[in-house]
């Protein structure tokens, strides 16, 4: 079942140098119960963007987003409903222990009480967090503030997890437990978007994705179909590739821009927008 | 709305800044600490005058008159006195005539010490070495002429104590010099009685306490609206920048709670805050006062107690039910700027911005004589404060009569304020604000690339403003000028052209594409044309009565009304077509051109005509200096404002304008010049009381006439407004992205 729909969806932002910026660019894709959809792409390319509209935080400028059939736009409250978002920054209150902080959460869901304590403690345990159960965010670690926004986004039981970039500045121990989390939450079935720039990651989670890049779709589709269609086994090279076709493309299609092909990619691949 | 929500957020944010240390210190500890500080070190400085001892020397005491001695025995004196003999070795030393007053500043030579040459010198040099905090010099000559001004006194204003001294001293001398009168009149016919005034005695009306519920009723309002503000602010930021910058904001925007719903929350826990500071500085003040001045009840200062001493508890009950509805507003205005900030170190920045906003509004209350008056009660803010000042003094029926207006412009702000920062959580460009990325040249090329045919609404807005700092400015240079005919044309063509017409004309220029467009000059229709001039004549009489209500509603100074004599009498004795064309039609032109042109054009834009009638309005009757005019002229821009809407462009208005002003213009100058009335207009004009007015039955006339006039209007498609549509229409889908553009491109 395709629990996420993305069909041409544009997003453009006012911006005081270019007038208007566009992150997103018809971009579709679908995303099915119990699989991990891949979200790749390099800083700036517009994933925050998409992801946030799929959360109902942004309104999309054109296009249509359906998660779990409702509407983002229209319906967002539903929308609200089915999903759990976990964001880059690890966000968590300051002066809020773990607990409280979930407590908080599922009372915004309208959970009942004796429906909510016994899945707080249940979710506490498996992604063992009972030990700073009543540590204030201040001091937390930041694998510890992860684990809370992963419990954070679960407290509802939502079919759909947005992952926006959830493994940034996370030791590799922490990245290990992150990552068996959300195979784990796959096989439940659950439909996850995970936004990432980390091709290991990728290789290991994702069963199919999405490369962005300046707001378009590049290519998508499951890690074989890439790689038997790009003749590139190495996924880390076929992404730069990709990447790198799109900039002599681009600098083709309007040269008055008069960027260099190759500077915009390698620019791009440090992790520096090439704007 | 969902209010589980609501009470949901409100719960958290509440324990949250319960939890958050920087928080509690400034809005519950400081002000609890504040008072108490402030009350000791009055203390002190109260116990340093009382107590301090200082020593005042006396050069030359045996040259006093004996039989009044200046030094009397007293119990506890403050003063050591010091008896210096005149011829010691030690004022020897200095040269005598640099003391006396009548000398001067001489530099003699031969003197031991030659580089102490100035007295002031020299009186610090004679302070130091005698050990005295002021020293009085006695001359020889003064026991035989005691009028004469011949004493001398040292002091040192710089040090404390010597400020002190001569405090005491010139006490002293004004008791010893009554003391002295007296006795000298008492040898005569006269007698000491002529001395003493007349006895008064004094009945109040008041009783103690009202007197000192007035005395708090002036100062608490405002220390505790101050707080609010300030209790309002730091956690409005901490709830909206402070949550932007740990990016929970996101997380919260994302669950079921609506904007809305996160707003109320938010909202109703700065107000907790804001009213829980204000109380508590309200209290803490209170207390401290209180107690201090029962302090100085004992050192004998009763009638300061009398003023000062607690107030009576229903006046309490007043101001803290002031608090509630001001704290609502304050909290929504700080809840609305802080959700501006991307970080709690700018939200910082905005607090001096909307203190300076906040303050004339708490301070206009303070000023003495404003008391609450139909004028002042349509004032945010101050309308509130008066009332609950005369609710304070038991006025209780006259507080009642300006409820309504207090209660319904109090509401107003309120809901607006909260709407605003409603409309702030739910601007994605507000929420998601990146750091700009623009350097200023980048800006102000995209500013030219990207202008459009007419202004943007900030664009308009900043038009608007730049007027009024120009007027500002120009008429504080124009002000010296003698009132004459050619001083009346110079500062009207200086303030029309360069102050009025010019920013809007540069800006149109620079910023759009279109000057024609955005100074909204289009073809007008003819008809339209002749409907706008006999609303002008017919609607002249109304305004006359109305500017004669406001005059009398406030009244006018003595000097500007013989101002106003002097204009008229100038007009008078000036050929009429000059009059009309430098105070009647240029000012209609450039008046017009600015705010219904160039600011209209820009406010008018994504619909919003109600915004572009009130603004240009409120801004083309600020631009006239004087308060009575300022109000007549914005009552009169929102008519001028609708006809420029329903027309579609600026000549009408212009020519409303223009007919309006002659119309006031031609009866000034034919009262002023004592023509009588010509027999063919009679049913319409009379003369009254030496100056001319309209007829009652031609103001009965009119008013009908005008309505007819407004209601054709009214329902009249104009013919310039569908020549716009057609003009726009194709370029409708692309302006409209840039608009949004305009919008961010003026965030700070």
């Amino acid at each position: 079942m395709d629990l996420v729909q993305v069909q041409n969806l544009c997003k453009t932002y006012p911006d005081a140098v270019q007038g208007e910026f566009r992150a997103l660019d018809n971009v579709s894709f679908v995303a099915k119960a119990g699989e991990v959809f891949g979200l790749l792409g390099p800083n700036g390319a517009g994933k925050t963007t998409a992801l946030r509209i799929l959360a109902t935080i942004l309104k999309p400028t054109s296009g249509t987003v359906r998660v779990f059939n409702f509407d983002v736009t229209c319906q967002a409250d539903y929308v609200r409903h089915s999903i759990g978002f976990v964001s880059n920054n690890t966000a968590i209150y300051d002066r809020m222990s773990a607990w409280e902080m979930v407590e908080y959460f599922g009372r915004l869901y309208a959970l009942p009480d004796d429906h909510l304590y016994p899945r707080m403690e249940k979710i506490f345990r498996r992604l063992q967090m009972d030990d700073f159960k009543e540590c204030p965010g201040a001091k937390m670690s930041t694998g510890m503030k992860q684990k809370t926004s992963i419990a954070r986004a679960l407290i509802h039981d939502p079919p759909v997890l947005i992952f926006d970039e959830a493994s940034l500045g996370l030791d590799v121990m922490v990245a290990r437990a992150l990552q068996s989390i959300v195979l784990d939450l796959r096989d439940q079935g659950k439909c996850i978007i995970y936004s990432t720039h980390i091709m290991r990651e990728v290789e290991r989670l994702c069963d199919r994705v999405a490369i962005v890049y300046r707001g378009k779709v590049v290519d998508s589709g499951s890690l074989e179909d890439l790689a038997e269609r790009h003749k590139q086994n190495d996924f880390e090279e076929m992404f730069f590739q990709l990447l790198m076709l799109d900039d002599v493309g681009r600098a083709e299609k309007s040269p008055a821009l008069g960027m260099p092909p190759l500077n915009g990619a390698i620019a791009t691949a440090m992790g520096v927008s090439p704007q | 709305m969902n209010w589980s929500h609501v009470k949901l957020i409100f719960h958290r944010e509440v324990r949250d800044q319960l939890r958050d240390r920087r928080t509690m210190f400034t809005i519950c500890i400081l002000p609890l600490l504040l008072y108490p500080l402030m009350g000791m070190v009055m203390m002190q400085v109260a116990q340093f005058h009382r107590e301090q001892h200082v020593t005042i020397g006396i050069v030359g005491y045996e040259n006093w008159p004996d039989e009044f001695p200046l030094i009397t025995e007293v119990k506890n004196d403050k003063i050591h006195w010091r008896k210096l003999p005149a011829d010691g070795a030690l004022v020897d030393s200095f040269d005598k005539s640099e003391m006396q007053p009548k000398s001067g500043m001489r530099d003699e030579p031969g003197t031991e010490s030659s580089s102490v040459s100035s007295a002031p010198m020299v009186a610090e040099k004679l302070l130091r070495q005698m050990e005295s905090d002021a020293i009085i010099w006695v001359p020889e000559s003064f026991k035989d002429s005691i009028a004469q001004d011949s004493l001398v006194v040292l002091s040192n204003q710089r040090w404390e104590r010597s400020q002190l001294a001569v405090q005491h001293l010139r006490e002293r001398m004004n008791d010893w010099h009554a003391n002295w009168l007296r006795n000298h009149l008492k040898a005569t016919e006269v007698g000491a009685t002529i001395l003493d005034p007349p006895k008064v005695r004094q009945i109040d009306a008041s009783d103690a306490e009202t007197k000192r519920a007035l005395v708090w009723s002036k100062i608490l309002p405002f220390v505790m609206l101050v707080w609010a503000l300030t209790g309002a602010f730091y956690p409005a930021i901490d709830l909206c920048a402070g949550e932007k910058e740990r990016g929970t904001l996101e997380t919260l925007l994302c669950s079921p709670a609506r904007r809305k719903e996160i707003v109320w929350g938010k909202l109703l826990t700065v107000m907790c805050f804001s009213i829980g500071t204000a109380l508590l500085n309200l209290a803490s003040m209170h207390t401290t006062a209180s107690i201090v001045m029962s302090q100085f009840a004992g050192l004998g200062a009763g009638d300061m107690v009398a003023a000062m001493g607690p107030l009576p508890l229903h006046s309490m009950g007043w101001l803290i039910l002031l608090v509630i509805p001001i704290s609502a507003m304050f909290s929504a205005l700080a809840l609305a700027v802080a959700c501006l900030a991307r970080s709690t170190k700018e939200g910082q920045y905005y607090l001096m911005p909307l203190l300076l906003v906040g303050m004339p509004l708490v301070m206009l209350p303070m000023i003495p004589g404003v008391v609450l008056s139909p004028g002042t009660s349509i004032i945010p803010v101050t309308g509130a404060v008066l009332m609950s000042r005369a609710l304070m003094d038991g006025e209780y029926g006259h507080a009642l009569l300006h409820l309504p207006t207090v209660f319904t412009v109090t509401v107003l702000c309120c809901l607006l304020a909260v709407r605003w920062a409603v409309r702030q959580f739910e601007s994605e460009s507000v929420m998601f604000r990146d750091v700009e990325r623009a350097s200023m040249k980048q800006w102000i090329r995209n500013v030219w690339r990207q202008r459009e045919d007419t202004p943007t609404t900030n664009e308009a807005v900043l038009c608007g403003l730049l007027i009024l700092v120009c007027l500002f400015f120009g008429r504080l240079s124009l002000g010296g000028m003698s009132l004459t005919w050619t001083s009346i044309v110079q500062s009207t063509i200086v303030i029309q052209l360069a102050m009025i017409l010019a920013p809007a004309l540069i800006m149109a220029t620079i910023l759009t594409r279109s000057v024609r467009k955005s100074l909204r000059l289009h073809r007008p229709d003819g008809i339209e044309l002749a409907g706008a001039v006999l609303l002008a004549i017919s609607l002249h009489p109304t305004y006359a009565a109305f500017a004669a209500m406001v005059g009398a509603e406030y009244k006018l100074g003595e000097q500007t009304i013989g101002m106003l004599m002097q204009f008229d009498s100038i007009i008078a004795s000036t050929p009429i077509w000059s009059v009309l064309l430098v105070l009647a039609l240029i000012p209609a032109i450039c008046e017009e051109l600015a705010f219904r042109g160039f600011l209209f054009a820009g406010l008018l834009r994504n619909g919003g005509h109600v915004r572009a009638i009130l603004l240009s309005s409120i801004l083309f009757g600020l631009s006239h200096g004087v308060l009575q005019q300022t109000i007549t002229a914005a009552t009169l821009g929102l008519l001028i404002g609708w006809i420029a809407y329903r027309t579609g462009g600026v000549v009408c208005s212009i020519a409303f304008h223009c007919i309006h002003n002659s119309l006031s213009m031609l009866l000034a100058a034919h009262s002023s010049r004592g023509s009588g009335v010509s027999h063919w207009l009679a049913w319409v004009l009379e003369q009254n009381d030496g100056r001319i007015a309209y007829t009652n039955s031609w103001c009965t006339l009119s008013v009908g006439v005008s309505i007819a006039l407004i209601a054709w209007f009214a329902t009249k498609k104009s013919f310039t407004v569908s020549l716009n549509l057609r003009e726009t229409e194709p370029r409708r889908n692309s302006s409209e992205s840039k608009l949004r553009f305009g919008k961010k491109a003026f965030l700070p």
